[in-house]
């Protein structure tokens, strides 16, 4: 259709009862053709009900039966929910919060902030949490979200307005999560984990778009702080439970082109006990990264004795990679509520938008793009083209290119810590394996995925971020 | 292939095995999680806790899975190490075992969070029956 958006008709197929479409640069696409992803958008466009076409953005790769980058809509009354459109991590996110510290100022914090940072937060293998929460108060933070962490543990009711669906979705049966999840879940709230989470104190190095980028309080040279997880065990074990539930009942189903792409119908008893869930993790998730906020902000406050306030600390923004959830969109001349499935992909609203916080109504709803260890990230905004081509979708990272194994393989004769040093970039963990596994060279370009965003009109860039503090599980 | 590995995928990790009959395949599939979660299979150890585990799915796919989910939350929730199964009954669509403990003497190597279907298919080959089963890390 054009050099960054590519369309295989449901003509290809009999089973097809959708277009398959993908935001991508041919090298992109060689890739995701080569790696099985874009027969994973075959396989969704073939499940009775799509709405529009099967989606993939441009960080396209292979998944769990719905390919990374994949979005699918279903009508919210007679569709369809599939635990393989949201993952195992249900809401992994990212958040970012800008400062007014210049990053010249931040150098000499840089090793006392992330060392404090390291002992302060649990990461890696350590699952237990500071927070030592009961059953009760467990229940609270997973009905509430980010509102419970305001509310309970601290933090700004500002914040709200600036995490998508105010970090809160609604959830009012906890019978539809099991025992295991809640021992999973509760001792892991206020962690980072393992994995490609992260925690960086980055430094605004680019602005392409001025008046955007001041809206969302992002000032050349100054530090902005990105917090990247999700939800835990908790999330895994409500996705790995609804799998087991949805699989029972598609049994036998023709249809099915991949055994991660069980689905119940939304209004069925299971399609609704695994939207409840499904919100309870989101809701999880949310708080996990408001909570990871608060004790980042007190480490800032008690280095540079200053409050949040005088450091220019504030919430930019907080969203979901992994999410399914009802929104209106237009299709035709209508508006349409669907339950929109994103899996590594991000939301991103058009200007005008009503359900964009008031302070980026004009300009559309940020953003973010986490690279790699050691690479830059990427601050964009929703545009109107990407609400009309993507279900307002857009990129949500690089993805790997290798895995962990050829990843410790390359460098075993490397010292990670000292050649990100060398890099500018302080990294703290206490984890070397871990470590290896993340090497810059181990996950795809982000920058072409950036490109391929830009160029297709999906999101517009507004900034660049280059990490100078890192810290992982 | 070895009675049981461990083996890469871009994104995940995951292990292969396989068995003469069901009981060796879910020995192996065993000793494959252990070998990938501690760095080997533990000698037989005398005198620990036990727990009775019995599932009853559509295929051993389904059993596999559930099987494996229950290793990894006794290992990670628990901090107890599975050493060994005492098998009640074993075929292609129910596992009934009391799984021997032992406390977990070091912290898994890896921080694994859920056992997936993908491309999962058991098969014969040779007289073996084969499976490898992906987690997501």
């Amino acid at each position: 259709m054009s050099p960054w958006r590519w369309r295989l008709s449901r003509s290809a197929d009999k089973d097809m009862v959708a277009d398959a479409e993908v935001f991508a640069s041919e090298e992109i696409l060689r890739q995701a053709q080569d790696d099985g992803s874009i027969e994973q958008v075959v396989n969704v466009a073939c499940l009775p009900g799509l709405v529009g076409n099967s989606l993939a953005m441009p960080d396209i790769h292979y998944g769990y039966g719905f390919c990374i980058g994949g979005v699918a809509a279903f009508a919210a009354d007679d569709g369809l929910v599939l635990p393989g459109g949201v993952g195992y991590d249900i809401n992994c996110g990212v958040r970012l919060l800008a400062s007014s510290i210049p990053a010249s100022e931040f150098s000499a914090a840089a090793e006392s902030i992330g060392y404090a940072i390291l002992q302060r937060i649990p990461s890696g293998l350590t699952p237990r949490s500071n927070y030592k929460l009961n059953k009760k108060e467990f229940l609270r933070v997973i009905s509430g979200g980010a509102r419970e962490i305001v509310r309970g543990f601290g933090g700004q009711a500002v914040d709200l307005a600036f995490i998508e669906s105010g970090g809160c979705l609604p959830f009012e049966t906890p019978g539809v999560i099991s025992a295991k999840a809640f021992e999973r879940g509760a001792p892991q709230v206020g962690s980072l984990g393992s994995g490609n989470h992260f925690i960086e104190i980055q430094v605004i190095e680019e602005i392409y778009d001025a008046p955007a980028a001041r809206l969302f309080g992002l000032e050349k040279d100054h530090v902005a702080i990105m917090i990247h997880t999700g939800s835990r065990g908790f999330g895994h074990q409500i996705a790995s439970d609804y799998i087991e539930i949805f699989r029972k009942k598609n049994l036998g189903s023709a249809r099915l082109k991949d055994p991660q792409l069980v689905h119940a119908a939304i209004r069925s008893p299971q399609g609704r006990n695994y939207l409840q869930a499904l919100n309870a993790a989101s809701n999880f998730a949310w708080a996990n990264r408001q909570l990871l906020q608060e004790d980042i902000v007190a480490i800032f406050e008690r280095i540079f004795r200053q409050g949040r306030g005088k450091l220019g600390l504030a919430l930019v923004y907080d969203q979901a990679h992994n999410i399914a959830k009802f929104e209106k969109h237009r299709i035709g001349k209508e508006m349409t509520n669907l339950l929109v499935h994103r899996k590594g992909a991000t939301r991103a609203l058009p200007p005008g938008h009503g359900e964009v916080v008031e302070k980026f109504r004009n300009i559309g709803q940020p953003v973010i793009i986490p690279g790699s260890m050691g690479s830059r990230s990427y601050v964009l905004r929703g545009t109107e083209r990407g609400a009309a081509l993507t279900f307002a979708s857009s990129a949500h990272g690089a993805g790997r290119r290798l895995s962990r194994h050829q990843a410790i393989k390359l460098s075993a004769q490397t010292d990670v810590r000292a050649r990100l040093q060398k890099m500018g970039v302080l990294v703290f963990s206490f984890s070397n394996q871990g470590l290896r596994e993340e090497i810059p060279e181990a996950y795809k370009d982000v920058d072409a995925v950036v490109d391929v965003t830009v160029a297709s009109g999906i999101s517009e860039k507004v900034a660049r971020l280059r990490p100078l503090v890192v810290i992982k599980g | 292939m070895r009675n049981y590995e461990v083996f890469s995928t871009t994104a995940d990790t995951g292990i292969r095995f396989k068995g003469r009959d069901f009981h060796g395949l879910y020995e192996n599939a065993l000793r494959g999680l252990n070998l990938l979660l501690f760095g080997s299979h533990p000698r037989r150890t005398h005198g620990d806790d036990s727990f009775h585990f019995s599932y009853s799915g559509d295929g051993p796919e389904n059993v596999l899975v559930n099987f494996l989910a229950e290793v990894l939350f006794l290992a990670y929730q628990k901090k107890k190490q599975v050493h060994a199964l005492d098998f009640i009954h074993a075929d292609d669509c129910r596992l009934e075992a009391w799984l021997r403990l032992a406390p977990c003497l070091s912290v898994p190597k890896v921080d694994i969070k859920s056992v997936t279907y993908h491309n999962l298919r058991l098969v014969e080959k040779a007289g073996m029956k084969q499976a490898a089963v992906i987690f997501d890390i």
